[in-house]
């Protein structure tokens, strides 16, 4: 288990606790009702810029709502899609996965043409024609990511499978008298679950970039919702007076993503070398 | 003067985690001369230490290893010494390497003259000479068409074809040394006989000195003239090699001979207990290292350092009067007509395939017309080149495949079409061993958990599965401490027998063994030899899938002779042994590597004289 005291592993995970702290806590650490305008208080510059105060660590936005209270709750916005988006493509994709690389044959073969039809579309032009079927909100936001994410964990992980799958242990097992399914969930899917938390760690990164793209265009969580692709938007047209409007969500995403990258790059190694070495 | 000498040299590996590194010797004080033209086999157990050996010769050890005194000289030059430059100069030039794994040697996605021609420019000589330099190096190594092979890719020729394109390279520079690494480990009987005699050739012809290394004491016979044994780091015994076969001084060397099963005739086995220590162990270790497994130690054998002793013929041991007196331990199976009811008749099974894509899919015979039966408590043995169809047949018997045409008759029921009833069949009356045990085994599961699987299967409670484990790991010979480790902190030898145990506990009445004990060491394959011979007693039937004749000469009663997919010979071992009916069965006969002190085989290959 030293494995996973490995720098990239604690950084990353540090990164992504303190941005799920964030959003959960998000009534207790935000200095001020993110919703609050103070018009009187527009624009003003972060604390430790020129005429900046420590009243307002970030500055305001052009309505006068504290950005540093703003950012806390986007990171509400930005966690329940990473990890609901994660987990429902997850959950899909190692299904069809597991049926595809196990069972073989046709179920396999219509599986991954599927995959590929999927795949050919590009995927932001995909998420945004379902946005607009769909129409704003948050839960389309997390559908949108899962129908357009599912087949990243699909085509990885039924390679694995498929590797795993043919492995004498699994053979072994069905000829010991396991039934199908506990062949498939004892021996084939252990095997794959590091690559597959690997993949929803970079997908939990994936999907607050989405969301954030989303809601930037104005096809995301909604107005009455904080996001920080919202604040981007709205932070651009100020970017001179205020510049902290802008770079605050922009290194916000970029921690995030970041965290989860190395997260999940971490915890690959740490559980792929825990059970082949002594 | 000798071409190479190695003069006390000392290898250490550092070991174990954390702060409590040590340093394992992993050759202690190894000392070797080898004159010009000479062929000195390197034989001993895998973790002896013969691959360091070659290694460190190369300047190539890895991570964590290092030299830590002694001398290797080459041609009067130190080469511990001389900068890594000089010696990679030096290295495919005037020592090449002929690898034990040939096609992972090869890079896959360059052609065989790419890669020849890259070597040819490492060695200096002018592009416009490759092709026609490259087509007569592999017609010397008997390949034929060469034109159209320089086209190829390593994954488009065998494995024998692959370790010829290498033995052609380290030929191409006329080197005065070659280290071949257990060169024809990973081939086939018959492909092994022809590599090695080609190389032996070769070898006479240009005059080069060879390091041979390998495991094998019968394949070291046949073509070395001096062999040094090697156990745990050190050499034990050294001589020419006739002296050495017909008159060993070290018990080791005697034992490793009596592990062998014989061609000729069934024997008893040596069965060595337990087996080489580990690097961890050998940071510890003092005194004679064999020591506790020798047959005939006595007082102060462990307690003192013994060394190597002697001029021509050199030996580390207190008693070497007493090595001609060891005899096998174990005693020839004996040997059973059956006449118990048919357990499996297989009639006019086969098996065919489609490969390729979608469209120009063809079929591939696998397997045709395959008929026998086998009797309660028979051993089976099945014979045949590599896919000649072996594991094919293994693989419909135990049901893991369907056939496409004929019948399976299992304890008197048709189990062909593998549907439910036929897999309650199955599961009540058979089970498989598979061949190579880090597949076999789930490297997440604890041994424990292992062994008691086909219990897991049947729902039955934890205490019955522990108490099963327990004694079955007894019966087979382990620890039963063992089972809360993982199968990676098992040895080869342990695996297997894991291996075998899971099978076991779901008492059949038949195994099907795919190639359980190639690979493994000779002293851990007789001690699995003996297991199974012990399992017989029990009146368990084996199906016992080897390419290695002589073990299913001292192991079955009856024997199946495949090759391309169909069975050319089938009867009782004695008989198909003595007097083989089939050319197949002969070829293979005259190919396996012959017992020690038997004549050597008749050549089957003759080397054009050079030209010029
Ligand atoms: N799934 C498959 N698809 C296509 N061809 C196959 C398949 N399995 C086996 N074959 C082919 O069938 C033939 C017999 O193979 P098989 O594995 O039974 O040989 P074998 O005697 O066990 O060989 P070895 O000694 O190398 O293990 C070979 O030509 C092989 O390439
Ligand atoms: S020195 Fe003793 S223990 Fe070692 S091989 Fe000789 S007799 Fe056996
Ligand atoms: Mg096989």
């Amino acid at each position: 288990m030293s494995k996973l005291l490995h720098p990239r592993f604690v950084i990353g995970t540090s990164l992504v606790l303190a941005v799920l702290l964030a959003a959960i806590f998000a009534p207790l650490l935000a200095p001020y009702n993110p919703a609050h305008q103070d018009l009187l208080a527009t624009l003003a510059p972060a604390a430790w810029q020129h005429g900046g105060s420590v009243a307002h660590l970030l500055g305001t936005d052009s309505l006068g709502r504290d950005v540093l209270s703003r950012l806390i709750y986007g990171a509400r916005a930005a966690m329940l899609v990473a990890v609901a988006a994660a987990t429902g493509a997850a959950l899909i994709g190692s299904l069809l996965a597991l049926a595809g690389g196990y069972l073989g044959g046709w179920v396999d073969w219509s599986i991954g043409r599927a995959v590929d039809v999927w795949m050919s579309f590009p995927p932001v032009i995909l998420s945004l024609i379902l946005m607009t079927g769909l129409g704003t909100g948050l839960f389309n936001v997390i559908l949108a990511i899962v129908l357009v994410d599912w087949t990243r964990f699909c085509r990885v992980l039924r390679a694995e499978v498929l590797v795993v799958t043919h492995r004498d242990h699994v053979a072994a097992a069905r000829l010991l008298g396991f039934s199908h399914l506990r062949t498939v969930l004892l021996e084939v899917l252990p095997a794959v679950l590091p690559l597959l938390f690997t993949l929803f760690a970079l997908e939990m990164g994936i999907a607050v970039v989405v969301e954030a793209i989303l809601s930037f265009v104005g096809l995301g969580v909604g107005a009455n919702q904080i996001a920080w692709g919202q604040m981007i938007a709205d932070g651009r047209q100020a970017v001179f007076e205020a510049p902290w409007n802008l770079l605050a969500p922009v290194l916000a995403i970029f921690a995030t993503v970041a965290g989860c990258n190395l997260a999940g790059d971490g915890l690959r190694r740490a559980l792929d070398l825990d059970t082949t070495r002594a | 003067m000798s071409l190479l000498t190695v003069e006390n040299l000392t290898v250490t590996a550092r070991v174990g985690q954390g702060g409590v590194a040590r340093l394992a010797p992993v050759l202690r004080g190894v000392g070797l001369a080898l004159d010009k033209g000479e062929v000195l086999g390197i034989v001993g157990e895998s973790g002896a230490g013969k691959s360091m050996l070659g290694r460190a010769i190369a300047g190539y050890l890895p991570p964590g290893f290092s030299v830590a005194g002694g001398r290797v000289d080459f041609n009067r030059r130190n080469l511990l010494a001389i900068t890594a430059e000089a010696r990679r100069a030096m290295l495919g030039r005037e020592i090449a390497f002929i690898p034990q794994e040939p096609l992972s040697a090869l890079n896959p996605v360059r052609t065989v003259f790419s890669q020849l021609g890259e070597h040819y420019t490492h060695l200096g000589i002018p592009r416009r000479e490759h092709r026609a330099r490259a087509i007569e190096a592999l017609a010397e190594v008997q390949l034929p068409d060469p034109e159209s092979l320089l086209r190829r890719f390593p994954h488009q020729l065998s494995g024998g074809m692959c370790q010829r394109v290498l033995i052609a390279m380290a030929f191409a520079s006329r080197p005065r040394l070659i280290v071949a690494d257990e060169p024809t480990t990973a081939l086939d009987v018959s492909v092994q006989a022809r590599i090695l005699e080609l190389m032996a050739a070769l070898q006479r012809r240009a005059g080069t000195a060879v390091l041979f290394i390998t495991h094998d004491l019968r394949l070291a016979a046949g073509i070395c003239d001096r062999l040094a044994v090697l156990y745990a780091g050190a050499v034990v015994e050294e001589g020419g090699a006739a002296s050495v076969l017909s008159r060993p001084l070290h018990p080791y060397t005697r034992a490793l001979e009596l592990a062998n099963p014989a061609l000729s005739a069934r024997r008893g086995l040596m069965v060595l207990p337990d087996h080489m220590p580990g690097l961890a162990a050998l940071a510890e270790a003092t005194g004679c290292r064999f020591a506790p497994r020798c047959p005939v130690r006595s007082h102060g054998c462990a307690e003192r350092e013994i060394p190597l002793i002697g001029d021509d013929r050199r030996v580390a041991c207190q008693y070497p009067e007493r090595t001609l007196g060891i005899t096998p331990s174990a005693p020839a199976p004996p040997h059973r007509a059956g006449t118990g009811e048919a357990l499996l008749s297989v009639e006019g099974l086969g098996r065919r395939f489609r490969v390729g894509g979608m469209f120009r899919r063809h079929g591939v015979t696998a397997l045709e017309d395959a008929s026998f039966t086998l009797r309660e408590g028979e051993f089976l043995g099945v014979v045949g080149e590599s896919g000649s169809g072996k594991s094919t047949l293994a693989r419909l018997i135990v049901g893991l495949d369907r056939p496409t045409t004929g019948r399976i008759i299992l304890a008197g029921a048709d189990v062909t079409k593998g549907d439910a009833a036929a897999r309650q069949i199955r599961l009540a009356n058979l089970q498989m061993v598979f061949q190579n045990p880090s597949s076999a085994l789930n490297p997440r599961r604890r041994v424990g958990s292992i062994v008691a699987q086909a219990l897991e299967a049947a729902h039955r409670p934890t205490v019955e599965r522990e108490a099963v484990a327990a004694e079955l790991m007894r019966a087979m010979g382990l620890d039963p401490a063992l089972v809360s480790r993982l199968p990676a902190q098992l040895s080869g030898g342990q695996r297997q027998r894991v291996n075998i145990a899971r099978a076991l506990a779901a008492r059949p009445r038949l195994l099907v063994a795919d190639e359980i004990v190639s690979g493994l060491d000779v002293s851990i394959q007789a001690q699995l030899l003996a297991l199974l011979a012990r399992l017989r007693a029990g009146g368990i039937a084996l199906v016992f899938i080897s390419h290695d004749l002589a073990v299913v000469r001292h192991l079955c009663d009856r024997v199946i002779v495949m090759q391309q997919g169909r069975i050319v010979e089938q009867g009782e071992t004695e008989r198909v042994f003595a007097s083989p009916q089939a050319d197949y069965t002969r070829e293979l006969l005259a190919a396996a590597p012959p017992d020690i002190g038997a004549p050597a085989p008749t050549r089957l290959l003759a080397i054009p004289p050079p030209a010029g």
